[in-house]
């Protein structure tokens, strides 16, 4: 049965009230200035920006410009190989005695030899004088008796290589040499390896690049964190009122997506006085480096760092009216 | 009488058939609650403290879920709903703290505008809205300050209006006037009583027994955990 509230009588604490009311409608008439934007919580909506933000921007900022750094360096790395490894030779060299041996069969034998192996585009035998004359400028024209010098160098060949990444390319020419007595110049080997280095330090840098994002997702997780601890009241609240899960979520997640991209946009204006530093040596090394390439992995990639600290903050957020 | 043999006919708002709720802890709260609330009603549920008021209103938004018997809340039962069901309830139902829950670091607009932001109002249609409830609350000069600079009356004000904005069928109040003087305590019933007069379903838990002379309504006693008077 449903009662109906009776009137009741007006007593003197009931006057006294409407005064204080009929007073409070009269200064609700005082119009109230509007507020353009109202700043209110939940889906779309971006949390306003605190100490622990700023703070986040930074280190991550300074993670992602070692990241920058890193790459900037690979990209220096390659652009220098490149320049000068299409003139690297691999010169093999058989002792003078044993090249005169069986009237120099065994030379022409390991000539042969040499340029059956499938990446060697040209074997060319160099003879002694120009061998001498380029160990007199190695020498800085140390004034030697260039016969006595052609004399006691060895037969040199120069080869010439197709493809420098071939895996076994240098294993079956050491092989060759092996057979005939000669030997391989093993430095200019390292030099034409250089590629092969680069790739495993490549490795090593997306390995590095890697542990810091995490790093970096951890510390947007862990400031996102200490945002949500304190917005707790306002979390339970919404799901109290029959928020959306995304709608709660949504802002912390758009928070660290704010703060990474901050966060790369800045490491990638930091790398910029790097290369006005460094651009003198870098044009000796014919060495020209494009900032351009990083902005956008810096970018998404602080974006995506950022976005991935937010769902890991995100993940666990339980409110104690909520867990039915 | 023919209003009343029509309201009897009408489905209830709330339905509690042999209700029971057990704490993980194994504390039992509430014990055999049989009990229909029809649209329309002033509840006023008392008892001592620990009786299960807050229990029972808890599990009306579905809070907490009853470990027995059965309770359909508009229409839904409140044992099988999915999540999504229970935010749709909640969404159709006006909830007012004790500690009224207000968000400080946020304006009274901002609190009151939540539950229409929950709901996927645009800030266009909200503002209007929000003034409007404001205003019957006589709270619209206060529109952007902030509930710290309020009074504990006014702060409890825009925790009604906070629970009426939205214009829910249902409206819970868990001891509203608990922190609150005897004048302003009746002030806030003055307004949840207009509410009530406009078709809201208002149920109230509440220790102020002299309240019930001033505003009568429903009066549901708990005690112990099971259903001990209904007034109803």
């Amino acid at each position: 049965m449903i009662k109906i509230p009776r009137m009741r009588k007006r007593s003197n604490k009931n006057m006294a009230r409407r005064r204080v009311e009929h007073q409070s409608a009269k200064r609700s008439q005082v119009p109230v200035p509007e507020q353009a934007h109202p700043r209110l919580p939940g889906g779309f909506n971006l949390p306003p920006f605190g100490i622990h933000q700023v703070l986040a921007v930074v280190i991550v900022c300074i993670a992602l410009w070692a990241v920058g750094v890193l790459w900037l360096g690979m990209q220096t790395a390659s652009q220098w190989v490149g320049s000068w490894q299409q003139d690297i030779h691999i010169h093999v060299y058989l002792d003078a005695k044993k090249s005169k041996a069986d009237n120099g069969k065994a030379v022409t034998q390991l000539q042969k030899a040499l340029q059956d192996i499938a990446q060697i585009s040209s074997v060319r035998r160099v003879s002694a004088a120009e061998a001498a004359v380029w160990m007199q400028g190695w020498l800085h024209d140390a004034a030697l008796n260039e016969q006595e010098l052609a004399k006691r160098l060895p037969l040199t060949f120069e080869l010439s290589l197709t493809d420098k990444q071939s895996p076994f390319l240098f294993d079956d020419i050491r092989d060759v040499a092996r057979r005939f007595g000669a030997s391989v110049n093993e430095d200019e080997v390292n030099l034409a390896r250089a590629h092969y280095w680069l790739s495993e330090a490549s490795w090593l840098a997306w390995f590095a690049s890697m542990v810091l994002a995490l790093a970096m997702a951890l510390i947007i997780s862990n400031t996102l964190r200490m945002t949500l601890l304190a917005r707790a009241d306002e979390i339970h609240l919404m799901r109290l009122l029959g928020a959306k899960e995304w709608f709660v979520r949504m802002p912390f997640i758009l928070e660290g997506l704010a703060l990474g991209a901050a966060a790369g946009i800045a490491a990638w204006l930091l790398l910029w006085p790097i290369i006005w530093g460094s651009s003198a040596w870098l044009a000796t090394m014919q060495v020209n480096l494009s900032l351009w390439i990083l902005l956008p992995a810096l970018l998404f990639g602080g974006g995506l760092v950022g976005t991935l600290g937010a769902v890991i903050a995100t993940a666990r957020v339980v409110s104690p009216e909520t867990a039915a | 009488m023919a209003t009343v043999c029509i309201m009897q006919h009408e489905k209830p708002l709330i339905h509690m058939q042999q209700l029971m709720l057990r704490y993980p802890t194994g504390k039992t709260a509430l014990s055999g609650i049989t009990l229909e609330i029809q649209q329309g009603q002033f509840v006023y549920m008392i008892g001592e403290s620990g009786a299960g008021k807050s229990s029972l209103l808890r599990m009306f938004y579905g809070g907490v879920r009853p470990s027995s018997g059965s309770l359909v809340v508009q229409n839904l039962d409140m044992r099988l709903a999915n999540d999504a069901k229970i935010r749709d309830i909640r969404q159709r139902t006006g909830i007012i703290f004790q500690d009224h829950r207000l968000l400080f670091p946020r304006t009274v607009f901002e609190n009151v505008a939540l539950p229409l932001r929950v709901q996927g109002w645009q800030t266009e249609r909200l503002i209007p809205r929000v003034r409007k409830v404001l205003t019957y609350v006589g709270l619209a000069d206060r529109l952007w300050s902030y509930p710290e600079a309020l009074s504990g009356g006014e702060q409890q004000r825009v925790a009604i209006a906070r629970a009426m904005t939205a214009n829910p069928p249902l409206i819970l109040a868990d001891e509203p006037t608990g922190n609150l003087d005897v004048d302003t305590a009746r002030r806030v019933l003055d307004y949840l009583m207009d509410l009530n007069r406009n078709g809201t379903t208002v149920i109230m838990a509440t220790h102020d027994l002299h309240l019930l002379e001033s505003h009568p309504g429903r009066v549901v006693q708990l005690h112990g955990g099971i259903l001990a008077g209904d007034g109803g």
